[in-house]
């Protein structure tokens, strides 16, 4: 199998899954679910190879590579994986919507984009693959139209500017050393002055930095991810998002390398201190503001920047179990916030559109996967014991406290306290509490809805009792990043300085609500009852008003929300109203009349005559 | 073979031994606030007699999630239990350490929001929404406190926590924690939820808040849960900051101690209001934290 070959079938497949879509729908519908599944499976096939290989030569001179190493072959499983999982939720959730063949196109197209970014082996080709990613999301951020459109732009406008960034820095590290290999730039980049290097990091910060949805670059984010289809979201927010992350990692560990990183700057100012910090300050602000949200998927939006920041922070941090937490919350992260995501797009299937917390409720007893789904990737999202998100988040705080910063530690902890917060809002307001009398006759969510999340919720609980699985691959990218070895075995992490034995807390939790249980039921029965039958000092209960979720944390709300104001995006807008008041400015010299442009003619060569005749400058 | 029985006994041991000592504390909690207001109180095996008639009355249940959510909330305190030392018992320490303790505490108020969740009252959706903002008002203090613990003697382990203490002194008489032990004893009140932090649960106001729909067997499972969460909070007080025991019975005197003056100080005051609760906890023990931190970095380095 080689790396063509796997490009070929990833974008050749999207071509003909729209072309096909023009002639039948159901032959569309399954080629489309055969092709991503097959991406999965080659790209499974590929564990543990280590490939270059150029498939152009002569692009201006240059050679067009693609590579396969450990860190792309970890990123290219999830990409595929998560792709083939949105494919077959969108199955039924884009039935009968118009342009469907263009909305497979796409998503086929973003997944392929994806997978040529992280097989790239040099710089053209990674921006290549890295504009087609862009400006996919774009068309697909925009399908809903409406304010999905304005989302769009937000998103294009300020993808654009990383973009620019991006060929920046590129071009600079062209003419600094004549080539864009990225293993041929590693080996002679350790020549280059530390200003130089700095320059280059800020370039290409900024333009990874807005993909990954860095404060002060996140302003696009919640928009974006709220207006887009939900399945696309999933993969918006779980991974497309993340190869920003992937960029992170190459510049800081493959081509820049552990040491030049971390000998960037001194103590307080050195590079990655001040990075972590980004990364701490990332996780508190967008945590908080993610609790004052009412929109289901909004929330979720602004979790995708707090988590981003877990990553930047174990990134940052250059140790070798801070990089290894960092890039496991990679995966980490884009499992539950997929299966979060396709949660909240059964309930819109469901219920018509709706995803604002304030009306809804009670949906347990309707859709009780969905519920598990939503329990599971709530959990994970916080970081409970028993799923993943938990052991990526210990070798982060591990690593900080022992490394002796409590500081980024404690930024990192009170986030997951606001993440609680939000996220039992999104159990609470959707699916707990009283069903409204709209939605008693709501029907569970279909079998192509419930399969991705089903798969979703066992890689959550599977990583996070036998973390040891993922923890291999992370291990060997660690190595070849140049970290020693981690004590990986199946049920955790065994190094010199602290265990952490997922398997005891397994079984303690087991045992312990088993006897629990035992005790439950061997006394007294309960009787079930209906949910209007509840206690109200023996007031008459109205059906339909009687679920308090609206301003669930009001008065926290009253007193964190002056600070939470989201100034830098109001910057942004203020930018924009400048520039389009300054366009408009100029548009009343740019008239469009001919007569006038004559005009502007005349009066600047009469000003060159009048300059020459009074002072005879030429 | 031999260790396996210990590690077995104590892994029994333990969760018998935290539950006796929680619902003694519950007794004995309603006895000295009797004789504070200058009545005579109840037994003080008042709160046994109670569960054992609970779990033979019949309770009302609002579906799956109001059962599973009350036992998961029940089984995550019993396996914080299992990583907290009490005296030398202590089955589990080794797997993990604080940060696992500090995660499996999430268990308990998660598994008792969901249940209360699904019984759909508002009174439920009120407390438990106050619940949580006071649990997040008490985590900035108590995370700042239990980061200077961390750094203070370079490890996560709990056992090596207690054993450092035991080799020099208790943490509340030594230089810069005294004050996080301070501000740890000041939040107190608020981890127990008891008065004056005791507006989640306030009966005059929203009938108990998540309790209200909790009947019978519900009811006895949620004292006894009340129990546990009195043993953890004042145990991994005891731990850290007054040098754990050499044996259950010291352990229990040290607990005793802490839980009687804490008690004692918090009779005397009305109800806060939540955002008053939560102005106080952000300010003073926050304050003090930030400091046993601060000065505990400049120690260090």
């Amino acid at each position: 199998m080689s790396l063509e070959l796997l490009l070929i079938i990833a974008f050749g497949g999207a071509l003909f899954t729209y072309l096909v879509g023009k002639v039948s729908y159901k032959v569309r519908d399954f080629l489309a679910v055969v092709i991503s599944l097959s991406l999965v499976t080659f790209v499974a096939c590929l564990y543990g190879k280590s490939l270059e290989k150029t498939f152009y030569s002569g692009f201006f001179g240059l050679d067009l590579v693609l590579r396969l190493n450990m860190l792309s072959w970890f990123f290219a499983i999830t990409i595929t994986i998560i792709g083939a999982l949105s494919i077959i939720f969108s199955l039924s959730y884009i039935k009968g919507r118009e342009k469907t063949d263009f909305y497979f196109l796409m998503m086929l197209l973003v997944n392929a984009a994806m997978l040529g970014i992280v097989l790239a082996g040099d710089m053209v080709s990674f921006y290549i693959f890295w504009e087609i990613m862009s400006w996919s999301a774009f068309l697909l951020i925009s399908y809903n139209k409406g304010p999905a459109l304005a989302a769009g732009m937000k998103y294009i406008i300020m993808s654009i500017i990383g973009s620019v960034c991006f060929l920046v820095g590129m071009l600079s590290l062209y003419v600094s050393f004549d080539t864009l290999n990225i293993s041929q730039i590693a080996s002679v980049i350790g020549s280059a002055s530390s200003g130089y290097i700095l320059f280059i990091l800020t370039a290409f910060g900024i333009a990874f930095g807005i993909k990954n949805a860095v404060l002060p670059f996140h302003t696009w984010l919640p928009d974006a991810h709220s207006e887009a289809p939900s399945p696309f979201s999933a993969v918006l927010s779980g991974i497309l998002v993340r190869m920003g992350m992937y960029g992170f990692l190459l510049i800081f560990y493959v081509i820049l390398g552990l040491k030049s990183f971390l000998g960037l700057g001194q103590g307080l100012y050195s590079f990655h201190y001040i990075l972590a910090w980004i990364g701490a300050i990332n996780i508190v602000i967008p945590t908080f503001i993610a609790m004052l949200q009412n929109d289901a998927k909004r929330l979720l939006a602004w979790h995708g920047v707090g988590q981003g920041g877990y990553m930047i922070l174990g990134v940052a941090l250059g140790t070798k179990l801070g990089v290894a937490g960092g890039t496991f919350h990679i995966v980490n992260h884009t499992s539950y916030i997929a299966l979060l995501f396709l949660v909240v797009g059964a309930v819109e299937y469901r219920t018509g559109g709706i995803r604002d917390l304030n009306s809804l409720g009670g949906l347990i007893k309707k859709m009780p996967v969905t519920f598990v789904g939503a329990l599971v990737g709530a959990c994970g999202l916080i970081g409970v014991p028993l799923t993943n998100g938990f052991v990526s988040k210990w070798l982060i705080y591990k690593s900080l406290i022992l490394e002796g910063y409590p500081f980024l530690a404690f930024a990192a902890l009170i986030g997951t306290w606001g993440t609680i917060l939000s996220l039992y809002k999104f159990l609470h307001n959707i699916f707990l509490g009283q069903l409204p009398e709209k939605y008693r006759d709501i029907q569970k969510s279909p079998i192509s809805m419930q399969l991705p999340m089903i798969v979703l919720s066992l890689v959550i609980l599977l990583f996070g009792i036998l973390p040891g699985i993922p923890l291999k691959v992370i291990n060997a990218i660690g190595i070849s990043f140049g970290f020693e070895s981690l004590n990986v075995g199946l049920w955790g992490i065994t190094s010199e300085t602290g265990v952490l034995n997922t398997v005891n807390i397994f079984a303690a939790v087991l045992i312990a609500a088993a006897l629990v249980w035992l005790v439950f039921r061997s006394t007294a029965k309960s009787v079930p009852v209906a949910q209007e039958d509840s206690y109200a000092a023996g007031a008459h209960t109205p059906p339909d008003k009687y679920h308090y979720t609206a301003e669930f944390y009001n008065p926290l709300h009253r007193m964190i929300k002056p600070f939470l104001r989201d100034v830098i995006d109001e910057f942004y807008y203020w930018i924009a109203s400048s520039v389009r008041s300054c366009a408009g400015i100029l548009r009343r010299i740019y008239t469009g009349d001919v007569g006038n442009y004559v005009m502007y003619i005349i009066l600047f060569l009469s000003l060159l005559i009048f300059v020459q005749m009074k002072w005879k400058v030429w | 073979m031999e260790s396996m029985v210990a590690k077995i006994t104590q892994i029994i041991l333990s969760p018998v031994l935290a539950l006796i000592v929680g619902v003694f504390f519950l007794g004995l909690a309603r006895k000295i606030m009797a004789r504070i207001h200058w009545r005579y109180g109840p037994p003080l095996i008042q709160p046994v007699i109670d569960m054992i008639k609970l779990f033979y009355q019949k309770g009302v249940s609002h579906g799956r999630m109001f059962d599973l959510g009350i036992i998961l909330s029940l089984a995550g305190s019993i396996v914080v239990v299992l990583f907290l030392p009490f005296g030398r018992i202590a089955p589990l320490s080794s797997s993990g350490g604080l940060l696992v303790i500090l995660y499996i505490m999430l268990l308990a108020p998660l598994g008792m929001a969901l249940s209360g969740g699904q019984g759909a009252n508002p009174n439920i959706s009120i407390g438990i929404s106050r619940k949580l903002i006071l649990s997040l008002g008490y985590e900035v203090p108590l995370l700042l406190v239990l980061l200077t613990v961390m750094t203070r003697y370079k490890t996560i382990s709990i056992m090596e926590v207690v054993s450092a203490q035991q080799s020099t002194s208790w943490s509340i008489i030594s230089f810069p924690l005294f004050l996080s032990g301070l501000s740890y004893f000041l939040i107190l009140p608020a981890i127990l939820g008891i008065r004056p932090f005791d507006m989640s649960s306030a009966p005059q106001e929203i009938s108990s808040g998540p309790m209200v729909e909790y009947g019978g067997k519900y009811l006895a499972l949620a004292t006894i849960e009340h129990a546990f969460v009195l043993f953890i909070s004042i145990a991994l007080f005891v731990n850290l900051f007054l040098g754990g025991a050499a044996n259950p019975v010291t352990f229990f005197l040290k607990m005793l101690v802490v839980f009687v003056l804490g008690l004692c100080i918090n009779a005397v005051f009305p109800r806060f209001r939540i955002e008053q609760a939560i102005k106080y906890l952000w300010k003073w023990p926050t304050l003090l934290a930030f400091l046993g931190l601060i000065i505990t970095l400049a120690i260090r380095s």
